[in-house]
């Protein structure tokens, strides 16, 4: 038993931290139907670090490696906010899908200039399995600060995530909101991503708001049901991965998606129960 | 004719063929958002070369072809039926996590695999080294076929995007379109890899859709700017010795970027044009 505590409890502390905040997001993303902002972001960020690798030679995790992610995906969240907001003939999940393909072809010119840098496998499925106190610690405090200005400004950012169009009619500054948004997202998924892989963090923002949303509406319930399905998931996902040694970020991804098509199947059940009563 | 200019002549007869049905495509994808139902079926087409691999197919060839194309069937099958009833639930979403789903089951079952990493690696920068000219010579053909087929039922694809929900057999239809979507997967991403195959389907038909809502007008424009951005990085390419693909894509990128500043500043000038003909009146 204390094998297993010894064992799995760094890494389910992660899980119930980046999921606290991550299903939060994903209720937002979900809302504004950015789905792939997670994978375009850690793209960004990946190329930051790949910049910061080359010109001044540190290594992945140094505070100047963080900088430079940073950096982009600052740069990337101003990108996204402006075009939204002057270019309305095309999607913004449009842009962000063409974005990651550009920035996946800069990595791919780095990653050419300094070989051997980039593990794809490790990137996408991360190493859960050696997360440290001090990675926890670092996740802690970032996630906490991006989640009280999150509650400070919660009343504009969830009026542009319901409705853009009504909220820049109603006098909003909506490219700010939406800067800020992406922007505390990217930080999020720049700390994410390095604890656990970008699978398991993109499983993380978008599967727990999903499952939520067949069950409830209210902001509060799908809240609380989107942690729950992450505290369940983390739980079973990282047993699994314990007694049949799998990777932990998949398995979790996979617990996840399992979790939510049983989900999706009582919902359906439900529906169909109520319109035969009806 | 030297080898060098006959691999050019190809290159660019290649890209010629492939950009119409790729700009064709895209443009539905970006009409109903759909974004990012190729990674899907690029994963999935990975996914089923890798369970080939596991059960001791050789990598890339013409069996592993078949494993993947099963799998992209597969995908094409769910991505087809599952849509959400439930009005929070993008069909992006959906998408998304069928995605993630397939990316997990691949690393999973690498995971017992030796030298898993190694394949996992393999199939996301793609195969360029296992190309052959028959090969490209069975892309071409198929491509060609495959334009034939939604020129000739252009009328119920077309209807899928500007009508949905009320075609008969909706189902089926899109089992047909993400068909289409799949083959071609599973015939260029093994000469393109996965980004510039994506960079055809997305950024023509990006830059067209800013620009015109005719779908004729729009594979015309799409294509005619593709094609340039791909010949001026493919030209760069030979001349500055740079990696073929992601210049390819690079040059997309910038027409992407122009095709953005151009349309944002002609939406800026006509929101003035129209605000000075309100404040001033004419007599």
């Amino acid at each position: 038993m204390s094998d297993l505590v010894a064992m799995l409890g760094l890494p389910f502390l992660a899980c119930i931290l980046m999921g606290s905040i991550l299903s939060y997001l994903g209720i937002h993303v979900l809302k504004r139907e950015v789905i792939f902002i997670d994978i375009a972001v850690a793209q960004v960020a990946a190329v930051g670090a790949l910049a910061a690798h080359l010109a001044f030679d540190v290594e992945d995790g140094s505070l100047l490696s963080y900088l430079f992610s940073l950096a982009c995906v600052f740069a990337m969240a101003g990108f996204y906010s402006v075009v939204r907001h002057k270019v309305v003939e095309i999607s913004i999940e449009a842009i962000i899908g063409i974005s990651y393909a550009i920035t996946a072809a800069g990595a791919l010119f780095l990653i050419g200039i300094a070989p051997g840098h980039a593990h794809a496998e490790e990137m996408l499925a991360g190493s859960l399995l050696w997360v440290t106190w001090p990675q926890i610690l670092v996740g802690l405090v970032v996630f906490a600060a991006v989640g009280f200005v999150l509650w400070l400004v919660r009343r504009p950012i969830s009026a542009v995530s319901q409705d853009y169009a009504a909220a820049a009619a109603g006098g909003l500054n909506v490219a700010w909101w939406d800067f800020l948004f992406y922007a505390l997202l990217g930080v999020v998924i720049t700390v994410a991503v390095r604890l656990s892989g970008v699978v398991t963090v993109f499983a993380l923002l978008i599967i727990p708001a999903t499952t939520s949303a067949l069950l409830a509406t209210g902001w509060l319930s799908r809240l609380l049901l989107a942690w729950l399905t992450v505290v369940m998931a983390s739980t079973t996902g990282l047993l699994f991965s314990y007694y049949l040694d799998f990777s932990m970020g998949p398995v979790i991804a996979l617990c996840l998606g399992t979790l939510l098509a049983v989900v999706a199947v009582f919902a359906r059940l439900r529906q169909k129960a109520v319109v035969r009563q009806a | 004719m030297s080898e060098a200019v006959r691999l050019f002549a190809l290159q660019i007869a290649l890209i010629a063929v492939v950009l119409v049905l790729h700009t064709y495509l895209g443009l539905h994808i970006i009409r109903r958002t759909l974004i990012f139902s190729d990674l899907v079926l690029d994963q999935l087409a990975a996914f089923g070369a890798l369970v080939g691999v596991g059960l001791g197919i050789a990598y890339a060839s013409p069996c592993s072809y078949l494993f993947a194309f099963a799998a992209v069937l597969i995908g094409a099958f769910l991505l087809a039926v599952i849509k959400p009833r439930n009005p929070a639930i993008p069909r992006e979403a959906v998408i998304g996590i069928l995605y993630a789903m397939a990316l997990v089951l691949s690393l999973l079952w690498t995971d017992k695999l030796p030298g898993g990493n190694a394949y996992v690696e393999k199939t996301l920068s793609g195969y360029l080294l296992w190309v052959t000219w028959p090969l490209v010579r069975v892309t071409i053909f198929t491509y060609v076929v495959l334009i034939v087929f939604h020129y000739v039922l252009r009328h119920r694809f077309i209807a899928l995007a500007e009508r949905p929900g009320e075609i008969r057999h909706e189902h089926v239809w899109d089992f047909l379109f993400f068909t289409t979507q799949g083959i071609i997967t599973v015939l260029i991403v093994p000469i393109a890899g996965v980004l510039l195959a994506y960079s055809f389907l997305m950024i023509p038909a990006a830059i067209a859709t800013m620009f015109t809502k005719k779908w004729g007008l729009a594979v015309l424009l799409g294509w005619a700017l593709g094609f340039l951005a791909c010949l001026l990085g493919l030209a760069s390419s030979y001349q500055w010795d740079l990696p073929y693909g992601p210049t390819l894509v690079l040059f997309m990128g910038l027409f992407f970027v122009g095709a953005i500043v151009l349309r944002a500043v002609l939406r800026a000038r006509r929101t003035s044009a129209i605000e000075r003909s309100q404040s001033c009146p004419t007599s």
